[in-house]
This record gives C-alpha cells, structure tokens and sequence, in this order.
C-alpha cells in the first residue's frame, strides 16, 4: 500500500480519528490515551500501530514509558487528495449550473 | 445503518432553478451527460435506474487534447466507467448513492458514499452534496486488503 492509502485506511475509523484528537493535544502516554475508550488496552495499541504506519502518530520510549505524539504532515496528502476530488465535482457543478441556465 | 463519511468533500451551491430541474440533472439521461464527469471528459449514460437499489452506469471518455495525452503517457484507457447504487430517492429532495470505484487497474473495489440533498431558495434551489469515503468495517478491510500504489495514479490523473 502507498503512503495515502495507509493514511485513508488510519482515518477510516471513528476511535482512530477519536485518538488522533486526544493525542493532537500534546505527548500522550498509551495508558492515558486508552483510559477514555471502553475498549482494552490491547486494541487501541493495534489501532495505534495503524497510525503510526500511517505516520500519523510518532512513538517517543522513555524509560518504560511510551509516549507518543501526532505529526500533522500526512495529514497535508490527504487534504490535497481531497481538494483534488473536491475540484472536480466544483467544475462538474459549473457545467450543471450552465446547463440550467441554458434552460430558463 | 447510519453511514457517516470520512474523509469527505462537503459543497453547497444555489442554482438558479428550480429543484425539478435540478433533480432532472441528477436522474434524467439528458441531464447528467450535460455535466457529469471531469473536465476533458464526455459522458454517455450507458444504464439508469433511479430507485432504490437500482444501478447506474456511465461510461467517461476522454475528449480533451491535454486529458488524452495524459491517459496514453500513463498507460491508462481513455475510457472508464462510473458505477453506482442508488441507496436513497426521495424525489427532488434526497439522493444518495454508493459508487463502486472499479477502474483503477490493479485496484480492489472500493466504495464511496455520495448524496445529495435540494431545498428550495430564493426562487432558486440550494443543494447539499456530500461525498466520501465509507468507514464501515466491510470498507475498511477492503481497503486494507486492496489498495495499492495506484492510487497514486488516480490522484495524478486527476490533478
């Protein structure tokens, strides 16, 4: 997989977008971010790993202690995905709003 | 089932007709190879059925000059289709269909949730239009099991 689909995949869910927001606020330590989230320990690692794959999220080990921080970046690619499909369906719609003048 | 759409585009336009017209542009042969497609691009309306769980078909060639060299440096056909189900037909006010992204070589299928909603305003019609990916778990391990770096010819062809 490429660079943006591991991006779209991470984002594709509801309690990974959750996390992002939670570790967008500064370094998080795994413990602190599971605790708001009535699932275990074990599936928001996995669900960390995704982002982290996804370079979302970057990984920092002190001592035993793993804390782990958002990296805005990837984010960008999507954004440009994004505005490109938004793009297209703007012109498309130009075409539309031109066709329904043609009309009246 | 509520599906919500992440990432996604949100676009609102008021035209200047009224939300028959609009709607005649979204399901009628006539209306949608007036605008349907990129730019470059000509579309011929091969299927429509708009109810729910019927399908559409529309078949997209590219015509422009800078459209069709493109396509042939990258080694891509210069015609491809979009497919879809309609999920939701509330005439002239809701619409909403899954589009099954198929015409990327080497790509898996994957969907994406588009719909539409008309109210009228000012005289005119303001539409609501929404599109993205869906996040449901069947996506997503689609996803996760198909997508490859082609992709990344799809954002380029687009650019």
């Amino acid at each position: 997989m490429s660079a943006l689909d591991n991006i779209l995949v991470a984002l594709a869910d509801p309690t990974r977008r959750a996390l992002l927001e939670h570790i967008g606020g500064g370094e998080a330590r795994v413990t602190d971010l599971a605790r708001p989230f009535p699932i275990s320990l074990n599936s928001i690692s996995k669900h960390l790993r995704v982002l982290e794959k996804a370079k979302l999220v970057r990984r920092r080990r002190v001592g035993r202690e793993h804390l782990l921080s958002l990296n805005p970046v990837p984010l960008d690619e999507v954004a440009a995905w994004i505005k490109t499909h938004r793009i297209e369906w703007d012109s498309a719609f130009d075409r539309m709003e031109k066709a329904l003048e043609k009309k009246s | 089932m509520t599906m919500t759409t992440a990432p996604g585009i949100l676009i609102e336009r008021t035209f200047k007709a009224s939300p028959d017209e609009v709607w005649a542009m979204w399901t009628t042969r006539e209306g949608l190879e007036k605008w349907w497609g990129p730019v470059g691009f000509t579309s011929t309306v091969k299927h429509l059925d708009v109810r729910v769980g019927g399908s559409f078909e529309i078949i997209m060639r590219a015509t422009g000059s800078d459209q069709v060299a493109f396509l042939k440096s990258a080694g891509l056909p210069l015609e491809s289709s979009a497919k879809g189900t309609y999920i939701a037909v509330v005439p002239v006010t809701r619409l909403s269909y899954k589009n099954i992204v198929d015409f990327i070589p080497g790509v898996k299928h994957y969907d994406v949730e588009s719909s539409l909603e008309l109210e009228p305003a000012d005289g005119g019609t303001k539409m609501l239009f929404r599109s993205g990916m869906m996040h449901d778990t069947d996506w997503s391990q689609r996803a996760e099991m198909g997508w490859t770096q082609q992709i990344d010819k799809l954002v380029a062809s687009l650019a």
